[in-house]
């Protein structure tokens, strides 16, 4: 016999719960996303490949990819530094800066770009410094990198802190009595524990980072084919109401989140298959 | 937690002092560099001409009528995004059924989709030029280009906030409790009021807490949806946008300092529930 649909359960409201849940996700969710197929859809297979494949396009998403890639792996390695730290050393401050972590999440990403940009633009503190060193920060794909380094940053480090709380420190110590220096503990038996996690957040962080608009339009300059991001393109062709070309690249950048997600599902599954479940 | 005022020697499962300072040096330098110095920055521009031109700048009608159009939103799309989390986290923690795991999927997906597609979608959909838009502008409802379009793309990327939150913790509760309720005679709704809604209601500020600050502060989508009209559909972040744009500096950075006001409260508030409330929240965020 077929496994039913649903299990009868005596619990009450399937029909409200169920009935809230599938209309709102329509609504809000799956019948825009829909909308976004049909359009290109409607414009076909061939307008969408001719939208995609000009140089600006590729430019903004080859320069979007690239410098996320390049963030999240900073912050991969920042973040496994940070909730190493805030789990394992004690210093004064802890607390504050363990707090400051989702920072990033909660403020609003015009409200980081603006003061990022303030800060490492030629003129602000941090950028009249780099200056007399000869860089410009703000207004180049420096700045860009930057700003996705925010964004991105309490990702790997919420992800990998609880996998270090759970870790038995007598695993350790085994290992430190069987001979292993510190390092070699650290390299054989805390980094592969931590690298299922790691690798969710980096995923997390890069999925984030590639999507970005807010933080990153201010510092960013907007110059086309060099400091120009895919989700300001789309901006740009809504501003010239010009539907299919704004839906192709829609649909790109869509296409690429999916596989990101596919990725993250993928690297839970095997972590899930490597370690248990954590 | 270490010990160390108890011992002289170092453990074998420590590092070094020396890689320790370092360790600790790089992070509180670059929590500095990249989050307090941003932080610190919309306060000083904020105030770079004195408290006065900062507060006259906030009484300014448009930036008013932005903070009046952003609180509006928050006020319709979370307790509607809440009422969704609910609604979703009972039908997936509550039965059994096929493609659970992949309605689990679609509710994350706005996480993973760039603000400003899920504005395009949004436009897309209700937009005048779409079939729905079209007829709801020809009844004189428009959706873009106003405050309903403004709520759905708002709502869609704070979509899994509160499903999220809650679906960990009433896994980790099981039903017994709403079992022995039901078989004590209670209806349905009691149930829920009595027995359910108690048991997560702090999991559930967490999530409404968290999906709020997204809510006010989201501009990628609702720059999209918006139109930008100055008065009428500019919220706080994109009147921080076009202010900053037009160099009123001050301006622009007063009312960001409302916004980060927000962000700080909010934090505070959340780091109180991972330490009060910890054994009732999911385990991932708890200390």
């Amino acid at each position: 016999m077929p496994r039913p649909l649903i299990n009868r359960s005596p619990m009450p409201g399937l029909g409200l719960s169920m009935g809230i849940t599938l209309t709102m996700l329509s609504l809000v969710v799956l019948g825009p996303i829909g909308a976004l197929l049909a359009q290109g859809a409607s414009y076909g297979l061939d307008g969408l490949w001719a939208t995609v494949n000009r140089e600006r396009v590729w430019a903004a998403l080859e320069l979007s990819f690239r410098l996320s890639f390049f963030a999240a792996l900073f912050n991969l390695v920042f973040g496994v530094v940070l909730a190493w730290v805030l789990v394992r050393y004690d210093f004064p401050g802890r607390r504050l800066v363990d707090a400051a972590v989702d920072l990033p999440f909660a403020l609003p990403t015009a409200v980081a770009g603006i003061a990022l940009t303030t800060l490492y633009a030629p003129n602000g503190v941090f950028g009249a410094l780099a200056k007399d060193f000869g860089l410009k920060i703000a207004y180049t794909q420096g700045g860009i990198f930057l700003a996705l380094i925010f964004v991105g940053l309490p990702f790997v480090t919420r992800t990998v802190q609880p996998v270090i709380e759970e870790i038995d420190r007598e695993v350790e110590e085994a290992s430190a009595t069987l001979g292993a220096t510190r390092f070699t503990t650290l390299r054989r038996i805390i980094a592969p524990m931590l690298l299922p996690a790691a690798l969710t957040g980096f995923a997390l962080s890069l999925a984030r980072a590639v999507g970005e608009y807010g933080s990153v339009i201010f510092i960013a300059g907007n110059i086309p084919l060099k400091t120009e991001i895919a989700p300001l393109l789309i901006v740009i062709q809504l501003e010239e109401f010009n539907y299919d070309g704004a839906a192709a690249i829609g649909i790109a950048m869509l296409a690429i989140s999916f596989a990101m997600l596919l990725a993250i599902n993928l690297i839970q599954i095997w972590s899930r298959r490597r370690i248990g479940d954590v | 937690m270490s010990d160390a005022a108890e011992r002289n020697w170092r453990s074998a499962t420590d590092e070094t002092p020396l890689v320790r300072g370092l360790l600790i040096l790089a992070a509180v330098a670059g929590m500095a560099l990249l989050v307090a110095a941003p932080l610190l920055t919309v306060f000083v521009e904020a105030l770079a001409k004195g408290w006065f031109a900062a507060l006259k700048s906030l009484g300014n009608p448009d930036a008013l009528s932005a903070i009046r159009l952003t609180l509006m939103i928050a006020a319709l799309s979370v307790p509607l995004n809440a009422v969704f989390g609910i609604a979703a986290a009972w039908f997936i923690t509550r039965f059994e059924f096929r493609g659970k795991a992949f309605l689990i999927t679609l509710i994350d997906l706005p996480f993973s989709v760039s603000p400003v597609v899920a504005g395009l979608c949004i436009v897309l959909m209700f937009g005048a030029n779409s079939a729905i838009g079209g007829w709801l502008v020809a009844q004189g409802y428009p959706i873009v280009f106003a405050l309903p379009g403004i709520v759905l793309a708002t709502m869609f990327v704070t979509f899994p906030f509160v499903a999220r939150e809650l679906i960990p913790v009433m896994i980790e509760q099981g039903c017994q409790e709403e079992e022995a309720a039901l078989t004590l005679g209670a209806s349905g709704w009691r149930v829920f009021t009595t027995v359910t809604l108690p048991k997560i209601r702090w999991a559930l500020l967490y999530g409404v807490l968290l999906c709020n600050a997204r809510a006010m502060g989201e501009f990628g989508a609702v720059a999209v949806v918006s139109g930008k009209i100055r008065g009428q559909t500019a919220t706080m972040p994109i009147t921080i946008e076009m202010l900053y744009n037009e160099y009123l500096s001050v301006a622009a950075f007063s009312l960001a300092g409302l916004l980060t006001a927000l962000a700080l409260v909010t934090l505070l508030l959340k780091t109180v529930l991972e330490l009060r409330h910890a054994d009732e929240i999911a385990a991932t965020h708890r200390h």
